[in-house]
């Protein structure tokens, strides 16, 4: 009986150092239009969330006790919208002084008291992908989230038991590092070298630990520990999902190449505005994507585009997501996804699932979010209007059950933190004669922000 | 009040007893009309029938106040900026040279005391007997110590305790690897990691080397060593809030002791505190009081700003009673805060609900248990060091002022100056008039530089204009750099001007990181030239000054 009760309070606690932090919520959304992504939508349907899990979906269920209700009637309900490509909430973006830093984590830098959080929950997003930038070949390991805006707590955002990712970047970014500093890589070709050489010494690293492993002797000695090298380890034995930022469909075939003779299964191709030209190549290996819907000519590199690039990679049986890469596209992606219907004629279902289901996928938590299922997480978005509609408009916003965004609840200031030492500026919305100005009366606080930007966001896509 | 020992330095003793004064020997303790005894460094007695010894030099303690000497939990007190290491030059590899990675944790502080620095004087003249000094550097400078903050002839005087901390910051490589905090956490756990197994091979070779490689003598990793084995604890310096939680985490991953040191943001964690435990040093530095627009017609929108603004200004501003409130133990630093502000910033923190006992403490005893040295500091007790402070009031009140120091037992005094009341005080002696006078007499340097002067700078985002405010007081020279736009004021920090050459630093904000900004350059009548360097980006700009005309005096 002792035992039992020492163990029960373990186990207690165990679990209160795990998930201590992050609410559970339960709510009844009722009689709404339930877009489910996996099995049809739903016509007058009430969902309902038990501490954070969807455990039934139908029609005119009871509102179990101490269960809040949501009337959705005349709303469109549809699984929180996931953003594969993300770069709000980072206290630092890029480790660009060295061209292989698989050792760095965006899971270290994590800022949950970035405002861009709440407004991408004002967009129906529930889940993103914090990404390291591309200035270099083999940036560092992103974070995959669930927007759990009003903590100032970087662990309560992770999305516990998502699988680690990393991010890998070809092409003009990278190389225009190596050229300016005169090291390698300068050239697409020694993109390809870079990265080789890299899987080539994480493969001698793992021989030598494999050695140290089977040396049945007491007495031996540990080989040197990096992990960098300990990393692209983990990207050989699968542990790993590699995000590749990319465009042309010439590096994108490079790359697939690359991961067939380092036999590394899993890849998703980030940007990829040329991967329409590779769209069988890519379905073949079993490599995803995630695009813009219609962004581009931004860079040499990214000229040769389509809008029709989703369309032609979902039509070819590529697993195809829509990101954002941006503070402003993440609060309408439903928007973005919408464009495939014009360019493309996607069904609805296919159309959404660029912004639900696949980006889940991609990022390896498709069993816990990206539909409206029993037994997946409460990660739940209400419109007014079809989310496909350019009327669509956002109203409620909930992950886990717990409601983030209520567009009936909105505070003008929704900071959770202020500098005390910050200055106030008025706000003026637009004026014409500011777009002329955008270098104007650089402060002391814009300066700052000024070389923010230019060397710590610049190699973001 | 009487003239106390108006010879003046004659050390002819090292026995003092101060007599009849009020002793608070700690934290919500008071003895009135009571004697200290001070002999050979240590407080021989405390109480109201201690006896005097014959040969003690007897002061009137009448009317005065007697506390244990401060503690300060984290400062640069005494340590001298090395100067910058010339840019090696292929940086863009994945392991530059430590010293320029700013990876030196076998350096001691102990190598950068120059005892000649003022800040040695500086602090003890607002309190502080003793400093756990921590070097300059990046993101792993080397070990603190703690000092004593005595006019030494030799630096191993000051030493109390040689390296008692791995000291730690965010500080990244400028244009090399690691540049921020990404990669900073991933070096720290590689270095930590290594450090294991090298120890752990090491222990082995000891033991036995027959048949063993030799372990290699990785200094790097040797300095570890007793972090690993919890015999040093690291003391990271961590202002904001997600710093000190990324400390934590590094904490947690690698299991090492640590302290924290220089929090200003300490209210978002109490949680995590109470639950690690871990040792803090709160921030003696404080935000200046935001000033709401003038503006008569600003917009309701700017009203609801400027209130939010001022709510988190008083969040700071409390933090201290909120740890207090939350029964958190909590010391002070001094890094990065001017000697002569540290009083007024205790008094707005008390102001803001800390209670005087509980300022207290955060400035003797609990520092004294966070550093291990209570036995030895932090109360007046017979038998611990002689480290006092007298104070001519309750030292927690408006017109306090220090009158006496004694570190290790040698005595410092200073003038105490009479400010005059509204009534007019019939107290003001001529000596204090004269004192009056020398402060306001400007240094050679001061006289160069103190005024204003008119600057502007061209970066990349556009020009900027603004006022360079130079004063100088007690502390020396201190100044602002006001800008034209509106932007808030930014403090020039240590102002330094030697050989018509002027240095200073400032910090700005940049979307929520501060980025420290140098200014070097040479001062050629009334016209200033100088490059401002932010060395986290790698990135120089020209700044040049003009003295604006003033009125001859």
């Amino acid at each position: 009986m002792k035992t039992r009760y020492i163990l029960f309070s373990l186990l207690f606690l165990l679990c209160a150092i795990s998930y201590g932090q992050v609410k559970k919520g339960d709510v009844l959304i009722k009689n709404g239009t339930v877009i489910t992504i996996t099995g049809g939508t739903l016509e007058n349907t009430d969902v309902l969330v038990r501490d954070g899990k969807i455990t039934r979906i139908g029609k005119g269920l009871r509102t179990p006790r101490g269960v809040e209700e949501v009337d959705a009637t005349g709303l469109f309900v549809m699984p929180g919208i996931i953003d594969a490509h993300s770069h709000i909430a980072g206290s630092a973006i890029n480790e660009g002084t060295s061209q292989v830093t698989s050792e760095v984590s965006m899971e270290d830098v994590v800022n949950p008291l970035d405002v861009s959080i709440y407004r991408a929950l004002a967009g129906g997003v529930t889940s993103i992908h914090l990404m390291h930038g591309s200035a270099n070949v083999i940036g560092g390991q992103n974070e995959t989230m669930k927007l759990r805006y009003g903590t100032t707590n970087p662990d309560d955002l992770r999305f516990e038991g998502a699988p680690r990712t990393i991010k890998f970047a070809l092409g003009e970014n990278p190389t225009r590092g190596g050229r300016s500093r005169g090291i390698q890589p300068q050239s697409r070709m020694g993109v390809e070298n870079m990265i080789r050489n890299s899987f080539t010494e994480a493969l001698a690293y793992q021989k030598k630990w494999k050695a140290y492993e089977a040396d049945k002797s007491a007495r031996k000695v540990k080989p040197e520990y990096d992990l960098r090298m300990q990393t692209l380890v983990d990207i050989l034995e699968g542990d790993i999902i590699v995000h590749c930022h990319s465009y042309r469909a010439d590096e994108i075939y490079m790359l697939l190449k690359v991961f067939a003779d380092f036999k590394i299964p899993t890849l998703c191709f980030q940007h990829a505005n040329e991967a329409y030209k590779v769209a069988p190549e890519l379905a073949e290996f079993g490599a995803t994507a995630s695009v813009f819907a219609d962004w581009w000519a931004y860079k040499l590199e990214v000229y040769y585009s389509t809008a029709y690039n989703a369309a032609i990679l979902t039509e070819n049986g590529v697993l195809t997501s829509i990101n954002s890469d941006s503070g402003e596209l993440i609060r309408h992606l439903f928007h973005e996804a919408a464009k495939t219907q014009k360019y493309g004629d996607l069904t609805d279902d296919e159309a959404l699932a660029l912004i639900t289901l696949n980006p889940a996928k991609q990022l390896g938590i498709d069993k816990r979010v990206g539909s409206i299922e029993v037994g997946k997480d409460g990660d739940i978005a209400i419109f007014k209007g079809h989310p496909l509609s350019i009327y669509a408009i956002p109203q409620m916003t909930f992950v886990d059950g717990t409601k983030y965004f209520d567009i009936s609840e909105d505070k003008a200031d929704q900071r959770i933190y202020i500098n005390p030492e910050s200055s106030i500026e008025d706000v003026i919305l637009f004026e014409e004669h500011d777009t002329h100005q955008c270098m104007d009366g650089a402060s002391m606080a814009t300066f700052g922000s000024f070389l923010f930007n230019n060397h710590f966001n610049n190699h973001k896509h | 009040m009487s003239q106390s020992d108006p010879t003046g330095e004659s050390a002819v003793t090292q026995t003092f007893a101060i007599t009849n004064a009020t002793i608070v020997p700690a934290p919500g303790q008071e003895m009135k009309e009571s004697t200290i005894v001070i002999k050979n460094g240590l407080i021989q007695a405390v109480g109201s029938n201690a006896s005097v010894p014959a040969d003690a030099q007897v002061i009137d303690g009448t009317g005065m106040y007697i506390y244990a000497a401060f503690i300060d939990g984290m400062s640069n007190t005494g340590a001298k900026r090395p100067k910058s290491m010339e840019r090696p030059r292929n940086l863009f590899t994945p392991d530059p040279p430590n010293d320029f990675a700013g990876i030196t944790p076998e350096n001691s502080v102990t190598s950068q005391l120059d005892i000649g620095s003022s800040s040695i004087a500086g602090m003890r003249k607002v309190g502080f007997a003793v400093s756990h000094t921590v070097p300059y550097g990046r993101m792993l400078p080397g070990s603190g110590s703690l000092l004593l903050l005595t006019d030494a002839e030799h630096m191993d005087e000051m030493i109390l305790s040689k390296d008692v901390s791995l000291f730690a910051q965010w500080l990244g490589a400028p244009g090399a690897y690691p540049n921020n905090i990404l990669g900073m956490m991933a070096k720290w756990r590689n270095l930590y990691r290594n450090a294991e197994n090298h120890k752990e091979h090491a222990d082995m070779y000891e033991e036995n080397p027959s048949g063993l490689p030799r372990p290699t003598s990785d200094r790097v990793s040797r300095a570890f060593f007793p972090v690993i084995t919890k015999d040093k604890p690291v003391m990271f310096d961590v202002d904001g809030m997600l710093d000190v939680r990324r400390a934590m985490r590094l904490q947690k991953d690698l299991g090492f002791t640590l302290m924290v040191a220089g929090v200003v943001q300490s209210f978002e964690l109490i949680d995590e505190l109470k639950a690690t435990g871990t040792p803090i040093f709160l921030s003696l530095d404080l935000p200046d009081e935001p000033k709401a627009s003038k503006d008569d017609d600003k917009s309701d929108e700017v009203k609801a700003l400027e209130e939010r603004r001022m709510e988190f200004y008083k969040k700071h501003v409390a933090q201290a009673a909120t740890l207090q409130q939350n029964g958190i133990r909590f010391g002070f630093s001094t890094k990065g805060a001017r000697g002569s502000k540290i009083k007024g910033n205790l008094m707005t923190m008390i102001e803001n609900g800390l209670s005087e006992n509980d300022a207290l403490a955060a400035l003797t005893t609990s520092p004294a248990a966070m550093l291990g040295i209570s036995e030895i500091t932090g109360t007046l007790e017979a038998g611990k060091m002689a480290n006092l402070m007298v104070t001519t009031a309750p030292y927690f009140t408006k017109g306090s002022q220090i009158k006496m120091m004694f570190v290790d037992g040698d005595k410092y005094e200073y003038e105490v100056k009479k400010k005059k009341s509204k009534k007019g005080d019939k107290e003001e002696s001529t000596e204090d008039a004269k004192t009056k006078t020398e402060t306001t007499t400007l240094s050679a340097a001061g006289k160069i530089l103190v005024g204003s002067w008119t600057y502007s700078f061209t970066t990349p985002g556009g020009e900027q204009t603004g006022k360079m405010v130079i004063k100088e007081d007690e502390d020396g020279l201190n100044g602002i750099l006001t800008s034209d736009d509106g932007s808030p004021d930014n403090d020039m920090n240590d102002i330094t001007f030697r050989d018509g050459n002027l240095s200073f630093n400032f910090t700005v904000d940049a979307g929520g990181q501060s980025v420290e900004i140098i200014v070097e350059g040479s001062v050629e009548g009334s016209a200033y030239t100088a490059e401002a360097t932010v060395e986290a980006f790698n990135f120089s700009f020209e700044l040049i000054a003009t003295k604006d005309d003033t009125p001859k005096n």
